[in-house]
């Protein structure tokens, strides 16, 4: 039994305490949330104690952690957690800042525990097999992309920090990284510039973008993103993948296995999607500690969706097309 | 009955649709075709049984038409439209306008003077769901426009079923952004009766050997700042059971909109040359629903609602040349300056 700790009890910590519960082998000890109502919450759900503070889960024998803070709190928490020898599953955006980024990765190469970042995408049944028939040559080399998940803005977040653009980046930051993961993912490319448009909500926060990204051997990308979206439609996805030779696409609304129409009500999907890419991403970090990795999803690939999303930034500002930092490629 | 001459068919699958949409109008009549190639236009004026001229001038002095359809290569589309114009007559012009925005402005201009209506070709503009969408948004009932995202992909226009001109950069003004872009902008004015202000473009010639850009994703600012993207690449590849889409997706303050034309059609396994799965489409004919419009315009002596004028065809090829420009520049750059 691997002894799980969850940082952190708000709404993507519920996703990842019941994946763990679905693993044979793993157990939620501890649940720690500088909020204890939060926290006694979630550990009384998986009969787990709560803590009010990171110092004595470090200090426990919890031997892996999943970290599901607020994003500008993921560095000095991630960067702890390894130190006190645990493994860690970080939650996405692998930061706010390229500069704490930049500290998980280094961090991730001191170990000694294995560092995974949380980008579900690549876990969840869809995008798993859009990629895999992508490797299968189905489409010949990818071309062009393009993904879209909108919705309605989150309600969840403790003390509205998704909604603070200092905090949170907005959803260009915090909901487009895991299009421009996912893509950068299934393309196999570097992306090496990024121009974006967006809308601003009166406060400042940009609620609604359009992101373009040109990769190095010539595909496109375009990535929408919303936290804009009227209420009372959940989020939508679509995808659509052009290669040389064939496409891709599919949506929630097409790949939903029913519907429920009841009086009076808007229409509901059936979908069975659920919580299967949580479950994929935990079962995944689980195996890779097990068998000491490679990480699933390395922190240098959570950095590089970052750099994509901080350039879509950037370009918001400066209304040019920015161009990623050049890094040299890790030698092995 | 309104008699209705060709000028020029290099844009053959469209000359051919628009005839055959003139063929079947009770409000006009094709009665001639003009192409400055012989071995071109010839065989289509036979398969059409009308006349055919390779001197567009004498053409129309022969039939006095009251309007014409210019299909040509879009860099003779301002030399036939003067032409037209300096006879008095009304005419519809594929898009783009022109190549450049030079030649565009001074097409307006010309059949302002000689006071005849210049039309567009945007047919987008007469997909129902497009007129509902601009009915929809002037009730308010999205609230403010906040952002869209739009696209139009086809099938890359290679030979044989298109001629070679339209992937040559000087007889074309490019490939797939000035090609489609327009549409996709113009169905976006239309639908939100807003203007384009700012353009930044990214082009790429990803799926086909051409000199010009197959493929292209053309971000642009409107007025008031609100962000817009057109998907305007020929990246229909062959197995792909549909030839072409036109998609536009529109938030609002108070709700958002998604049209998506191609999903009016059938699904159907069987064979089809190489493909085992092909869509059956059963949209309206909008090419039949623009000419009528055309010609009714024509009959009522002023451009009808929905009909797209030659400005709304400048406007378009504005944007493209800025979009254009932008692939250099690496920047936004203003729709009104993209050619200069």
């Amino acid at each position: 039994m691997v002894r799980i700790g969850i940082v952190g009890a708000g709404y993507i910590a519920g996703s990842h305490a019941e994946a763990y519960a679905a693993h044979p082998g793993a157990e939620i000890v501890y649940v720690v949330d500088p909020v204890v109502a939060k926290a006694a919450a979630l550990a009384e759900q998986y009969s787990a104690q709560p803590l009010a503070d990171i110092d004595a889960l470090l200090a426990s024998d919890v031997e892996a952690i999943s970290v599901c803070t607020p994003s500008p709190t993921h560095a000095d928490v991630v960067v702890a957690a390894l130190a006190a020898g645990k493994h860690v599953l970080c939650e996405k955006p692998v930061a706010r800042t390229l500069v704490d980024a930049e500290r998980i990765v280094e961090a991730g190469h001191r170990g000694p525990g294995l560092l995974m970042i949380g980008h579900v995408s690549r876990f969840e049944p869809d995008h798993r097999a859009a990629r895999d028939a992508v490797l299968a040559g189905r489409i010949g080399e990818v071309r062009m992309m393009s993904q879209t998940i909108t919705g309605v803005l989150p309600e969840w977040s403790e003390q509205a920090w998704l909604e603070d653009p200092d905090q949170s980046g907005g959803p260009l930051v915090d909901l487009a990284i895991h299009s421009f993961d996912y893509l950068t993912w299934v393309c196999g490319a570097r992306p090496q510039r990024v121009h974006a448009v967006g809308a601003s909500r009166p406060d400042g926060l940009v609620d609604y973008a359009i992101a373009t990204v040109c990769y190095d051997n010539g595909a496109l990308a375009v990535v929408e993103t919303s936290w804009a979206h009227p209420a009372g439609h959940g989020m939508e996805l679509s995808t659509e993948l052009s290669g040389s030779a064939g496409r891709i696409t599919w949506d929630y609304a097409g790949t939903a296995v029913g519907s429920v129409k009841r009086a009076g009500a808007l229409p509901r999907a059936i979908s069975q999607l659920g919580n299967r890419g949580f479950v994929a991403e935990i079962d995944a970090f689980l195996e890779a500690v097990e068998t000491g990795g490679p990480s699933p999803v390395p922190a240098e690939e959570g950095l590089l969706a970052l750099e994509i999303a901080l350039a879509a930034v950037e370009s918001l500002r400066t209304r040019r097309t920015v161009y990623l930092p050049c890094r040299e490629t890790e030698s092995s | 009955m309104i008699d209705v001459v060709l000028l020029g068919c290099e844009h053959l699958p469209h000359a051919r649709s628009y005839a055959g949409a003139l063929q079947r109008s009770h409000g006009g009549r094709l009665v001639g075709v003009h192409d400055g190639s012989p071995e071109f236009g010839g065989p289509l004026a036979e398969e059409l049984d009308v006349a055919f001229d390779a001197d567009a001038a004498r053409l129309i002095d022969q039939f006095r038409p009251a309007a014409a359809v210019v299909c040509s290569a879009t860099a003779r589309h301002r030399e036939l439209v003067d032409l037209a114009a300096s006879h008095g007559v009304h005419v519809l012009c594929e898009k783009p306008l022109a190549t450049t925005v030079a030649d565009a402005a001074a097409m307006v201009a010309t059949c302002r003077e000689r006071d005849v209506q210049l039309h567009t070709a945007f047919v987008s503009r007469f997909y129902p769901s497009i007129l509902q969408a601009r009915d929809l948004i002037a009730r308010g009932e999205l609230g403010r426009v906040r952002g869209m995202v739009g696209g139009n992909r086809g099938r890359p226009p290679l030979a044989p079923r298109y001629p070679s001109w339209i992937t040559e950069a000087e007889a074309a003004g490019g490939g797939a952004l000035i090609d489609h872009s327009v549409h996709v902008l113009d169905a976006m004015r239309f639908v939100t009766g807003l203007e384009a202000e700012e353009v930044l473009a990214e082009t790429a010639t990803l799926f086909v050997d051409a000199d010009v850009e197959d493929s292209a994703l053309v971000s642009v600012v409107f007025a008031g700042d609100v962000p817009a993207s057109i998907d305007p690449s020929w990246s229909v590849t062959p197995d792909t059971p549909w030839d072409y889409d036109f998609y536009l997706r529109l938030l609002g303050t108070d709700g958002s909109l998604t049209i998506s034309t191609g999903r009016e059609s059938l699904h159907v396994s069987g064979r089809y040359g190489e493909r085992t799965h092909a869509l059956q489409p059963f949209e309206p004919d909008i090419d039949q629903a623009m000419v009528e419009a055309f010609l009714q315009s024509v009959a009522a002596g002023r451009v009808l609602d929905p009909c797209a004028t030659g400005e709304d065809g400048l406007r378009a090829v504005e944007v493209a040349c800025a979009a254009y420009a932008s692939v250099e520049r690496e920047q936004f750059v203003p729709t009104a300056g993209g050619n200069g």
